[in-house]
């Protein structure tokens, strides 16, 4: 691929002209795996939907896949938080990760052995091969979370955005997580995570980007999750701990 | 058992029936997911006036006319009004719901015949179908159920994640537009027959009974569809002994919903059963019978 997955030059977005995130600068490459740094309401999640173009870009210039942000839609993978979605749905967990392919599948015809094989694939990779037959509600939530990540994976995007993928998940869930977004990133794709934990942020991000409002910082994570730049982001509350370890806490 | 229904009215009444659960039965599955059912109502409701001014102005076959204008217009102010998942869809959907029930009312009590009039509207004439209204309601079922099978997959995505409908590339607007109308249809199809209230069970009771027995929304559009044959054949039957052999004047319509009804209130110690079994899940807002008053 020519070119970044995603660029931002001066990016201001929000809804019916008013701003919610401004000054977002950002350079995304194949391979890369950038994190969304931020408080409750810093704009992650509208900075995601931006890019899926679901959001309007209200100033500036951001290019997706090499195209406009709505022209390229469908074109990136999405991943949402779990308890968005009715748990009660009565719909199978090779359901959901089919729902990947729905595009390619079109509009008219049945799946076809390419979709049964990429979905089976996607739900192998996850570790949940054999929850296939199950109803996606009665799995836990680190399952649920696996599995619309093998969703996204069965679309073979070139691009993959995920809103918090981290919340609300057990820790060998979130180990299979983070195993599989390398994978994905060593096999080219490029990631946007959004996470306000700033752990995860340090071991799994290449760049990091510090949004609350508007841009405050992007970067290596060694330089940006610093605590003069988290202190001005949360606004003041930020205590370095030990060995440059960093922790939030409330005013 | 079988005998009545040798009775040509008898048998066409049946036909219409079930040419009504093929349709009914897969589209109240998606009206149930959606949680549709409070817009299912009020389309019932707002088709009203189209019924009455179409059987004014030309007979029973105007009244079907008349009941597609209403329903395809309810169907883009109902799709406009809940866009974006707006709070205010119950008090908007409610506003339209009672104004036009009223207006159809006003318009209906115009007539002298009234009150006659007002009962076949709302509770349909069921006995009466001839072969030319079974055509017509074939023809609507046919258009539905292939709208239905082409939408199918985008429409379940939107019902299940509608953001991650949208930024796979779907037109979520279009997409609740699509259903809205084939909710509309399917109103319009089932209206002369069971009325303007009762259609409204046949568009939310099948599913939510049918979700009692199974986890697959494809078992359940079958087993919703074959409620309905089932209510159909003995409420037709029921009505029938009723009133021929005990002179109890019993709607027919009506005593098919009622045994609808039943069959969702049987079922629901299955539902118990299966979750017992199940390891419990946390069961957010469901469709239930307390949507079914109109």
């Amino acid at each position: 691929m020519t070119g970044p997955a995603l660029r931002y030059d001066g990016v201001s977005v929000g809804y019916q002209g008013t701003a919610v995130l401004t000054h977002v600068d950002l350079d995304v490459r194949a391979g890369q795996r950038l994190a969304l740094v931020g408080p409750n309401g810093a704009g992650k999640s509208t900075l995601i939907k931006s890019v899926l173009g679901l959001v309007p870009v209200l100033a500036g210039q951001a290019s997706v896949l090499g195209a406009d942000p709505s022209a390229a839609r469908g074109q990136a993978g999405y991943v949402p938080q779990t308890d968005t979605l009715d748990a009660d749905f009565p719909v199978s967990v090779r359901q959901v990760v089919m729902m990947g392919r729905y595009r390619r599948i079109g509009w008219w015809r049945p799946a076809r052995a390419a979709d049964r094989r990429a979905v089976a694939e996607a739900l192998d990779r996850v570790g949940l091969a054999d929850r296939a037959g199950h109803r996606f509600g009665t799995l836990s939530g680190g399952q649920r979370q696996r599995v619309l990540l093998a969703r996204a994976i069965a679309s073979e995007p070139r691009l993959l955005l995920l809103d918090e993928p981290f919340n609300g998940v057990d820790a060998v869930s979130q180990d299979e997580i983070v195993r599989v977004l390398r994978e994905l990133s060593a096999g080219g794709a490029a990631l946007v995570i959004s996470t306000h934990d700033l752990g995860v942020a340090r071991d799994l991000a290449d760049v990091v980007c510090l949004l609350n409002g508007r841009q405050w910082a992007v970067g290596a994570p060694s330089e940006v999750l610093t605590a003069e730049k988290l202190r001005m982001t949360y606004g003041g509350h930020v205590v370095d701990v030990a060995d440059g370890q960093m922790m939030l806490v409330e005013p | 058992m079988i005998a009545p229904f040798e009775l040509p009215f008898m048998a066409r009444a049946l036909a219409e029936i079930a040419l009504l659960a093929v349709i009914c039965g897969p589209v109240s599955v998606f009206v149930y997911a959606r949680r549709l059912a409070f817009v299912s109502d009020a389309m019932t409701h707002t088709v009203f006036p189209g019924v009455v001014i179409g059987f004014v102005a030309g007979g029973l076959e105007g009244l079907v006319v008349g009941a597609l204008v209403a329903g395809l217009l309810t169907a883009v102010v109902l799709t406009l009004l809940t866009r974006g998942g707006r709070v205010s869809d119950d008090a908007a959907t409610a506003v339209v719901l009672t104004a036009m029930f009223s207006i159809g009312v006003v318009l209906v009590s115009r007539r002298t015949s009234y009150t006659s009039d007002l009962t076949a509207f709302l509770f349909g004439r069921l006995l009466t179908v001839t072969a030319d209204q079974l055509v017509e309601t074939a023809v609507l079922a046919g258009v539905v159920l292939v709208a239905l099978l082409i939408g199918a997959r985008a429409l379940l995505f939107r019902t299940f994640d509608p953001a991650g409908a949208a930024a796979a590339g779907f037109r979520v607007g279009w997409l609740d537009l699509w259903l809205n109308v084939l909710v509309a249809l399917v109103v319009v199809a089932s209206v002369r027959a069971v009325g303007t209230i009762l259609v409204v069970a046949l568009l939310i009771v099948p599913a939510a009974a049918a979700r009692m027995v199974t986890d697959r929304l494809a078992v359940m559009a079958v087993v919703g569809t074959v409620l309905i044959i089932g209510a159909g054949y003995a409420g037709l039957l029921v009505s029938w002994t009723a009133s021929l052999h005990y002179g109890v004047a019993l709607t027919s319509a009506s005593s098919v919903v009622l045994l609808l009804v039943a069959a969702y209130l049987l079922l629901i110690p299955v539902r118990l059963l299966r979750a017992r079994r199940q390891r419990r899940v946390p069961s957010a807002r469901r469709s239930s019978v307390h949507e079914l008053v109109g």
